[in-house]
């Protein structure tokens, strides 16, 4: 499947991907209500953007208790289906990356759906710090230990 | 409902302890774009412009943009205005960061500080939720330990601008910091909000900006995104080397201001450039909130140095101010420095300077033997300690020396006497462009009107940087009006807009006023956005001269009028002001003395 990998060394903590984000999902600037996050530690000299890499044993669908989260059999997409999401926020807590987002205003949870295969954070981002790359879903913990690992440029 | 703004100005009474909210001025918005212009717009209609500029009569506003808060390329900028402490001119500073989004995310376009709080206050934001809070336990702190301390006792994500010591002990060149390393320099912006008792502003916002036309101006943000990412400037030298990659440059053709502007070439250049930056203790770069040029250096002070730590910077103007101009060609001691005046939020070009025109004093034997024996290092040119110590002498106002540091260069030079050899205007330092080799700079400083400075009108892109055939003679003064006023009037709608400057080294203004039409919907044509930007600046004419400034102001120091440059391509030159000064306020439609003419006026709606 396709999905949006980090390269957090290339990343300058700049945030126009949450921007790009929440325009084409929200139609504003809502960084509140995003998808892709940047987690900024500028003292610490580390930052990156980071969004859903739909586990293969993805721990948010597991621990839905009403079975909002689901993987779609024809792309392999972990999405939450509103109509069934009661805003519990388990999928936040299960989430090891952080990146499962909560709506505000609809108070539902919401996680990257990659603009229906044409992301804007991709496009946005003129440092090439995102890639929506052909890549198999992996279980988080070996996705964990690939961010983890030292980028080799 | 308005676009590209949230449509709320906060105005915290801080006398009487009151928050209250009051809809934006969108009449006002629409004639002055919004930050500076929407911000000088309020200043001049709320305060008296001869108030005392550390007084309680004065106000400091914090003000954004219509493009703050969007993806528009570099949309993240806000602006500080008062009365400035150091020039009693207006100030308008200008930072990025992620502050200025945050303000619009929790609602608000404008926050007006007034009155004095009795005792030390920091202003939380959350949304509909603001708070004076009491800022005893973060006094004193330098701006790295307050944003932790205030982060913990409000919220992980806040964003906070705030002074430092600097700004408390009410130096003049102090600045406001946000984000622990963006700093809104100019002008002591900081020394402003500290004589109102404030430390911070903190901000979390889960709101939104909306735009008026999300289809076009989605279009309008993805070209120019790629055009900013083709761009030489933006995407490579910038990028590369951050703006210090102008040092190599400005030193080879001899207007790197050396020695307090007595060189315009430093023998030691060489490990200070851009190049030696990146190769040596660059970590990474940082951009501002929606940023694609990513100028910002993330750096780290590394090898065998007495100077040790890390943080961010330096830009180019620190390198001169805390460098060059001081005689320091060590890379570690103007980082060490400058990380001193992130922490303890000062703005690093006028800091600079002060110290640069100090050693000037000191080394003519100007400053009596007695005001220096109290000093704990030597105070000469190329001594890095003795930049770091004047530093620490400045910010908390030490002995008699120290106080008369923290009153900027050019109180300092007057009061020994020799105001001849503070090297500013309207009591501000000169940025890092020895105007004469750059006269169309020059004549920019001399008019600048929040004193010396190279964002208000920065010909140098003319004078120097454009190729060949498009470039306007350095050393001429021809055309430099024209062109100076042009410069002026463009860089006042890019600091409205809330976009930064840098920008527009790709960007044309049309590109720029189609965002701005798109985000907010009005229709402006590119003439009628030119004429936004001649409105700002003749206004902000009309506050320094009802603040008692005029054509005396609008002069250089004698050293440039009169003593020529020696070496690089530069030798021989001065700058020839009266005549540009003459023929600048024809073109701007002013007086002899530099007043409006009631037809300019009238052209510009402001009769």
């Amino acid at each position: 499947m396709r999905m949006i990998l980090s390269h957090p060394e290339k990343c300058v903590a700049c945030h126009l991907c949450e921007g790009a984000c929440s325009f084409r999902h929200e139609n504003v600037f809502a960084p509140a209500k995003t998808r892709i996050w940047v987690f900024d530690f500028v003292e610490d000299q580390v930052y990156g953007a980071f969004t859903c890499f739909h586990c293969a044993d993805a721990p948010c669908l597991a621990n839905c208790p009403t079975y909002a989260i689901a993987r779609d059999p024809q792309t392999g997409q972990v999405f939450v289906n509103d109509d069934k999401c009661i805003g519990c926020k388990m999928c936040l807590v299960a989430c090891p990356f952080g990146v499962m987002g909560f709506h505000l205003d609809k108070h539902v949870a919401q996680n990257c759906d990659l603009c229906g295969g044409d992301p804007q954070c991709v496009k946005a981002c003129v440092y090439g710090a995102l890639e929506f790359a052909e890549v198999e879903p992996l279980p988080w913990e070996e996705r964990m230990a690939q961010l983890e690992t030292p980028a080799t440029v | 409902m308005p676009y590209g703004w949230v449509g709320t100005v906060l105005r915290v009474d801080l006398t009487n302890g009151r928050v209250s909210r009051e809809p934006l001025n969108l009449d006002w918005a629409r004639q002055f774009l919004g930050g500076r212009g929407l911000g000088t717009k309020y200043l001049y209609e709320e305060i008296d412009p001869r108030c005392d500029p550390l007084g309680p009569e004065n106000k400091v506003i914090f003000a954004t943009g219509p493009l703050t808060g969007t993806y528009a390329p570099t949309g993240g900028r806000y602006m500080v205005l008062c009365k400035s402490p150091l020039t009693d001119a207006i100030a308008c500073s200008n930072s990025g960061g992620y502050w200025g989004p945050e303000l619009k995310f929790a609602g608000y376009d404008m926050v007006i500080l007034e009155g004095k709080a009795p005792r030390p206050v920091y202003i939380w934001v959350y949304n509909d939720h603001v708070e004076i809070r009491d800022a005893s336990h973060v006094w004193g702190k330098d701006t790295a330990q307050t944003e932790d301390i205030l982060r913990s006792e409000t919220d992980p994500q806040a964003r906070v601008a705030g002074i430092g010591p600097a700004g408390e002990n009410l130096c003049r060149v102090a600045c406001v910091i946000n984000d622990k390393g963006r700093a809104a320099g100019r002008s002591g912006v900081g020394a402003a909000m500290g004589a109102k008792n404030v430390k911070a502003i903190v901000v979390r916002g889960t709101g939104a900006v909306p735009v008026a036309d999300p289809a076009t101006f989605s279009q309008l943000v993805m070209e120019s995104l790629q055009v900013i990412n083709q761009a030489p400037v933006t995407a490579h030298a910038l990028r590369g080397l951050g703006t210090a990659s102008t040092v190599g440059f400005t030193n080879s053709v001899g207007i790197l201001p050396t020695r307090n502007f007595q060189q315009g070439q430093f023998e030691q250049a060489q490990p200070i450039t851009g190049q030696a930056l990146a190769q040596t203790m660059l970590v990474r770069n940082k951009g501002c909130y929606s940023c694609p040029i990513g100028c910002a250096r993330v750096t780290e002070i590394r090898g065998p140095s007495k100077w040790q730590g890390k943080g961010e910077g330096p830009e180019y103007e620190t390198i001169f101010g805390l460098g060059s101009d001081c005689g320091v060609g060590d890379l570690a001691a103007v980082l060490y420095a400058n990380y001193l005046c992130n922490l303890w939020a000062m703005d690093t070009i006028s800091a600079g300077g002060t110290i640069a025109t100090a050693m000037e004093l000191a080394e003519k034997g100007y400053i009596p033997p007695e005001d220096l024996a109290e000093l704990p290092f030597e105070l000469k040119f190329g001594n890095a300690d003795a930049v770091v110590g004047c530093l620490e002498l400045m910010t908390f106002r030490k002995g008699k020396f120290g106080n008369l540091l923290a009153e900027g260069g050019y109180r300092l030079a007057e009061y020994y006497g020799h105001p001849e050899l503070f090297m500013g205007v309207k009591k501000q330092d000169f940025a890092a462009y020895d105007p004469r080799g750059a006269k169309g700079m020059g004549l920019g400083y001399a008019t600048s009107n929040r004193g010396a400075c190279h964002l208000r009108g920065y010909t140098m892109s003319v004078e120097w940087f454009a190729p060949p055939n498009q470039r306007l003679d350095p050393f001429s003064i021809e055309g430099k009006a024209q062109a100076q006023k042009a410069f002026q009037d463009k860089a006042a709608c890019e600091d409205s807009s809330g976009i930064c400057t840098f920008t527009t080294f790709a960007l044309p203004p049309d590109k720029l006023c189609a965002l701005y039409n798109a985000a907010t919907g009005e229709n402006l044509s590119l003439e009628e956005w030119n004429l936004a930007g001649e409105r700002i600046w003749t206004l902000e004419r009309m506050f320094n001269l009802r603040a008692g400034l005029g054509r005396k102001d609008d002069t250089l120091p004698p050293r440039m009028l009169k003593e020529p440059l020696t070496g690089g391509a530069v030798q021989g030159q001065v700058v020839e002001l009266e005549p540009m000064l003459d023929e600048y306020y024809r073109v701007r439609g002013w007086d002899e003395e530099g007043r409006p003419l009631p037809e300019t006026l009238a052209r510009l709606g402001l009769a």
